[in-house]
């Protein structure tokens, strides 16, 4: 036993720990509290919460379980993409091979496709358990608006997901919903005023989005490059502002009493 | 303040036990699912090694057993003991000394011979240079040095032969020192060789790798996976007749031709190449997969992918039949179909129908078409009483005649007449074409009605006038004109009109009833709606064409331009890749399977089942007319087709390099235009194989015989035509078939000199040759004529010629009778044909014997004295 003790004190007086850790440990509260906040991953997240605050029966977890799946979709994503491209002559197929060839190819694309479902869907409880319980009112209005903005972020990362199999489905529902841009006032070329700006199908909001008056290869690469770019760029930092404000607002909302 | 917790979680701690067990179970699956589960073709890949594995060894044992049995040890055994004495024999004293002597001897004449060839080496090196020094100076000691340079290599070359002679010397003595020995280990490796080969087959086969097995036709990016199961399939024999280890079917025919490794297997049989987890998806039998696997001979439907012409194409016998139909039913009439856009009108002229039929018999046809006779191709509209009336009324209008019918049973012509008739009925083999009571009709192909009731639909002065002359009323017709005199043509009407009547038929307006202008102007509109004019040529609708909807949207309503002609129909060119959420299924959405395949056959077996409001016709086809004309449709695809695939027909290369295909011109055309002598037979690759090719008639045939035959036709292969197809395969057993009459050589040609007979005989002779056929026979020296024609005999009686040939009463009927044989063919065909029978016609059944030029030129003596003396 006395040997372990050695050892351990030995590594833990190298300098390679020392400078990964910087300070003993402690089992004390103050240590405890020192592990969160000087951790650059831990440091969001509050030192203490308060034992109410964490009754599954009021938070029902929603906003970790989002995060979660957030975090499955960015490793799956990930390794998605190195198998696949963003080209009308290949994405089928190489979604095809995902199912046919690749190594856990089926689990891989499975964990994706059903974990984007369920993050939509937890997203939405997320917001309701929030909105029932009152929890936008202040101080915590602006983490509401974020929310917001967040939860139209993981629409838009489904919807840009959904053209990269580039099946019939995609195709139409990508087709439908830029139509929907095309009515745009103003900014759609079928949409009222439009015309005082000179709009037309080739200069409107839907020829911005798909790249082209059809969908097509650039619309393709366009959903790709939103959907495994800009939208997770955008919805990570807007994440950390979210997280940051929930403890900045006095940490995770709990029953009034 | 974990710790805490613990009096109150005991039961988290199951909770928690529970899910990480089904983890772990979970994650265990998914890998032995990744592994094994969703990777089938690793079983079926080493089922296949065993059963591979059992086979060869089986294989080796047998051929061990019949090496034994042949004696194969004991000559081995002998051989050994041969070798092991011849090598003790060489290994004597004084062999070694003879072997290390002539051994230095060799090296010595080697070493010799290689410096006098680097010596000739070099010289001919300093030769070249001077030689470049003199083109470029033209200084004459160059040409002084080349000569001195010359004489040495002539000198050097001389020694270096003699050298190498002196080394081939020793060689040879050498090896005939070695021989005893190196022949017997040689003729021991022969021995064993046939067992070592099956034995190396049997340890490659255990080095054989399980892994996915791929085609990839780069061009197109399609990959096929699917040998990855079928592991046999181009196998050179068969391993097991289970699926999915089997051979291809008839592989000298469809791989053979098309190499699986640049044509893959989607590619003719669909499916999803790319699947490899289970049987049902690389099947394509899945939901959301529209192309699931072609099977059988419906895997033919993919011939039409590349082949411009399946005519006597090879494995394609099913879809080439299937073809037919398309023809048959003028599909093409309504719809744009690829290929198809130069083919004629399917239905009969009716610009003039009113001077023709009755109107009630017009009425009752409309209305349902297969009343008046059952194999009639014309498909029911379904019309009502008065859309029928109108739509008669309409052409009737057109041919500026009133509603009126003739009744032919009134005014019986006299019994003579009609005999005569009868007995030029027979002679002209009118039954040839036209079947009647059910019987003869056996040219299929041009498709002629049936005369069965005709009596009851013409009248006599059409008739007439129609056999007189089928031109005149309907222009390109395939009824040709028998050159009838008028009295000839009479009693034939008169047989016609009193033997082919309809007890059934109605005469409601022998007292003939104006027509409605109303119900003109309604007939048109329906005509037009129904497209009456995509099968016939409609008085004034010559230029009547389907708007297209995208040019109605622009405000056009009518075109005149024939070259913009958009067909009533859907357009079919590539019906056979349509997605199947393009295909509406209307009312059957749930009834029937949502497959292309099914689309098609329920459109063909009910053309106006999927909604309200469709116009297409109902051919009546039967179930397997239905299999057969899907099929087809299956193959009108828009599939992404490499170049290289691709086999033009005839007409696409001929158009390609310019050259116009083969046309009848000058006086023959017109004498063809008559005689429709395409109607049975091909000529130059245009026509039908209901009778012999006539391409080379011209060099094949004598003169005088072509007359007389035209003048008399009879049969020249009895019993080949007259045998029964014992059900082996579909179709109708031909009748006894002879050639109609058609009275040739009685007239002129028009706006010519020359009878027509003259201008089909010299046709034959100037364009129907060919130059494989020599016009005389190679010359014999030392024979006499007699003498030739002596031992042909012997050789006819020897080779038993007379088994299939009959001259006379004597020989068989296979064949065809030879009694007159020397008045019909050319000796140079003759002579030819004995060489290689198939060569001017593939099907034949006649051996081949291999005859020397010598026999051939006795027989083709023996045979050219086989002449019927003129009666």
């Amino acid at each position: 036993m006395k040997s372990l003790n050695d050892i351990t004190g030995s590594v833990k007086k190298n300098l390679i720990w020392k400078s990964i850790f910087r300070r003993d440990y402690r089992n004390t509260v103050r240590d405890r509290a020192q592990a969160v906040f000087g951790n650059v991953f831990l440091h969001l997240h509050p030192v203490q919460v308060r034992e109410s605050a964490v009754k599954l029966r009021f938070t029902w977890g929603m906003g970790g379980i989002t995060f979660f799946a957030f975090i499955i979709l960015v490793i799956t994503g990930v390794v998605l993409m190195f198998y696949y491209h963003p080209s009308i002559d290949q994405a089928y197929t190489d979604i095809k091979d995902l199912e046919f060839q690749v190594p856990f190819g089926v689990i891989l694309r499975n964990l994706h496709r059903w974990g984007a479902h369920f993050m939509v869907i937890v997203v939405m409880i997320h917001m309701f358990r929030v909105f029932m319980t009152g929890s936008y009112k202040a101080p915590r209005q602006f983490n509401w608006g974020i929310g917001v903005i967040l939860l139209v972020m993981t629409f838009l990362l489904s919807f840009t997901g959904y053209l990269t199999p580039w099946d019939q489905l995609g195709f139409w529902a990508i087709t439908v919903g830029t139509n929907m841009g095309a009515a745009t006032p103003l900014l759609g070329y079928q949409g009222p005023f439009s015309e005082y700006l000179h709009i037309t199908p080739y200069n409107d909001v839907r020829f911005a989005l798909l790249g082209g008056a059809q969908v097509g290869g650039n619309a393709l690469l366009r959903s790709y490059i939103w959907h495994c770019v800009a939208i997770p760029l955008f919805a990570t930092i807007l994440m950390f502002v979210h997280f940051w404000r929930v403890r900045k607002d006095g940490g995770i909302s709990k029953p009034q009493k | 303040m974990a710790n805490e917790n613990k009096n109150n979680s005991s039961y988290r701690v199951y909770v928690f036990v529970f899910f990480s067990v089904l983890l772990l179970a979970l994650s265990v699956w998914v890998v032995w699912d990744d592994e094994f589960g969703l990777r089938p073709w690793k079983k079926y890949q080493e089922d296949y090694k065993a059963l591979k594995q059992d086979k060869l060894e089986k294989d080796y044992r047998r051929a061990v057993v019949d090496f034994q049995r042949a004696g194969g040890h004991k000559k081995l055994a002998e051989l050994e003991a041969k070798l092991s004495k011849a090598e003790a024999a060489f290994q004597s004293k004084e062999n070694q000394d003879k072997y290390t002597k002539l051994n230095s001897q060799f090296e010595a004449a080697h070493d010799v011979l290689t410096k006098s060839q680097k010596e000739l080496r070099d010289l001919r090196g300093q030769f070249l240079e001077t030689e470049y020094y003199y083109t470029k100076t033209q200084q004459p000691e160059y040409k002084a040095k080349m000569d001195v340079l010359q004489r040495s290599i002539d000198a050097v070359g001389l020694r270096v032969a003699a050298q190498q002679k002196v080394e081939e010397s020793i060689k040879g003595s050498l090896s005939a020192l070695t021989a005893g020995t190196a022949g017997i280990r040689a003729e021991i490796e022969n021995m064993k060789n046939g067992l070592e080969e099956k034995k190396e087959k049997i340890a490659n086969n255990g080095k054989f790798p399980i892994e996915i097995k791929q085609i990839h036709i780069k061009d197109i990016d399609k990959a096929d996976r699917c040998q990855s199961c079928h592991i046999g399939i181009d196998g050179k024999s068969q391993v097991s007749n289970k699926q999915p280890f089997t051979r291809h079917p008839a592989s000298f025919v469809y791989l053979d031709h098309h190499d699986p490794a640049k044509f893959g297997c989607t590619f003719c049989h669909r499916g999803q190449g790319r699947a490899t987890t289970s049987a049902e998806k690389a099947h394509g039998n899945v939901k959301h997969w529209d192309e699931p696997m072609l099977q059988g001979d419906m895997t033919q439907t993919s011939c039409l992918n590349c082949h411009g012409d399946i005519k006597n194409l090879r494995g394609a016998e099913s879809i080439i039949k299937s073809t037919e139909l398309i023809k048959k039913y003028g599909c093409y009439s309504c719809h744009k179909i690829p290929g198809y856009e130069t083919v004629g009108d399917v239905g009969p002229v009716l610009t003039q129908v009113g001077t023709k039929v009755n109107y009630s018999w017009a009425i009752n046809w409309l209305l349902d078409p297969k009343k008046y006779f059952a194999t009639a191709r014309m498909p029911k509209f379904y019309f009502t009483q008065d859309q029928a009336e109108s739509i008669a009324d309409y052409l009737f209008s057109m041919s500026g005649t009133t509603r009126h019918d003739v009744d032919n049973t009134k005014n019986k012509p006299d019994a003579k007449l009609i005999e005569e008739g009868k007995a030029l009925w027979a002679q002209s083999r009118c039954n040839l074409c036209h079947a009647t009571g059910g019987r003869g009709g056996n040219n299929t192909k041009v498709y002629a009605p049936d005369l069965s009731k005709v009596g009851s639909k013409v009248n006599k002065e059409w008739m007439f006038n129609w056999i007189k002359n089928p031109n005149a009323y309907f222009p390109g017709t395939k009824m040709p004109r028998f050159r009838f005199t008028d009295e000839q043509i009479n009693s034939l009407v008169a047989y016609i009109t009193t033997e082919y009547q309809d007890e059934e038929a109605e005469y409601k307006y022998v007292q003939p009833a104006e027509i409605k202008p109303a119900s003109i102007a309604k007939g048109k509109d329906l005509i037009q709606k129904y497209g009456c004019y995509g099968c016939h040529k409609l008085q004034g609708m010559e230029d009547m064409v389907q708007v297209a909807p995208s040019l109605k949207k622009q405000g056009v309503t009518f075109l005149r331009n024939t070259e913009m002609r958009e067909k009533i129909g859907m357009e079919l060119s590539s019906i056979g890749s349509k997605p199947v959420e393009m295909l509406d299924f209307g009312k059957l959405k749930k009834a029937i399977p949502n497959d292309r395949l099914s689309y098609i056959k329920q459109k063909l077996r009910d053309p106006r089942g999927y909604r309200l409001g469709l116009r297409m016709p109902n051919f009546r086809l039967a179930e397997s007319e239905i299999n057969e004309l899907a099929s087809v449709l299956y193959g009108f695809t828009d599939a992404n087709v490499p170049t290289r695939f691709l086999v033009p027909s005839r007409q696409e290369l001929d158009r390609m390099a310019g050259v116009s295909s083969y046309k009848f011109t000058g006086d023959f055309a017109k004498v063809i235009a008559d005689v429709k002598c395409t109607n049975c037979h091909s000529i130059r690759g245009i026509g039908a194989d209901y009778a012999p090719d006539l391409s080379i008639a011209g060099s094949k045939l004598q003169e005088g015989w072509i007359r007389n035959f035209l003048a008399n036709p009879d049969v020249i292969r009895p019993l080949l035509q007259q045998m029964p197809k014992l059900g082996l395969t579909s179709g109708k057993p031909p009748a006894k078939v002879t050639m109609p009459k058609f009275n040739l050589g009685k007239q002129k040609v028009e706006d010519t000199n020359r009878s027509d007979v003259d201008v089909v005989i010299n046709f034959f002779q100037q364009e129907l040759v060919t130059s494989d056929i020599p016009k005389v026979l190679p010359q014999l020296k030392g024979t006499t004529q007699d003498e030739l024609i002596a031992k042909g005999k012997q050789l006819y009686d020897l080779k038993g010629c007379k088994a299939c040939h009959q001259v006379g009463t004597d020989g068989g009927a296979l064949g065809p009778n030879l009694t007159n044989v020397g008045n019909r063919l050319t000796q140079g065909f003759i002579f030819k044909h004995l060489e290689n029978a198939r060569k001017f016609k593939p099907d034949i059944v006649e051996p081949n014997y291999g005859f020397t030029e010598a026999e051939r030129i006795y027989l083709t003596n023996f045979l050219m004295t086989l002449k019927l003396s003129a009666k």
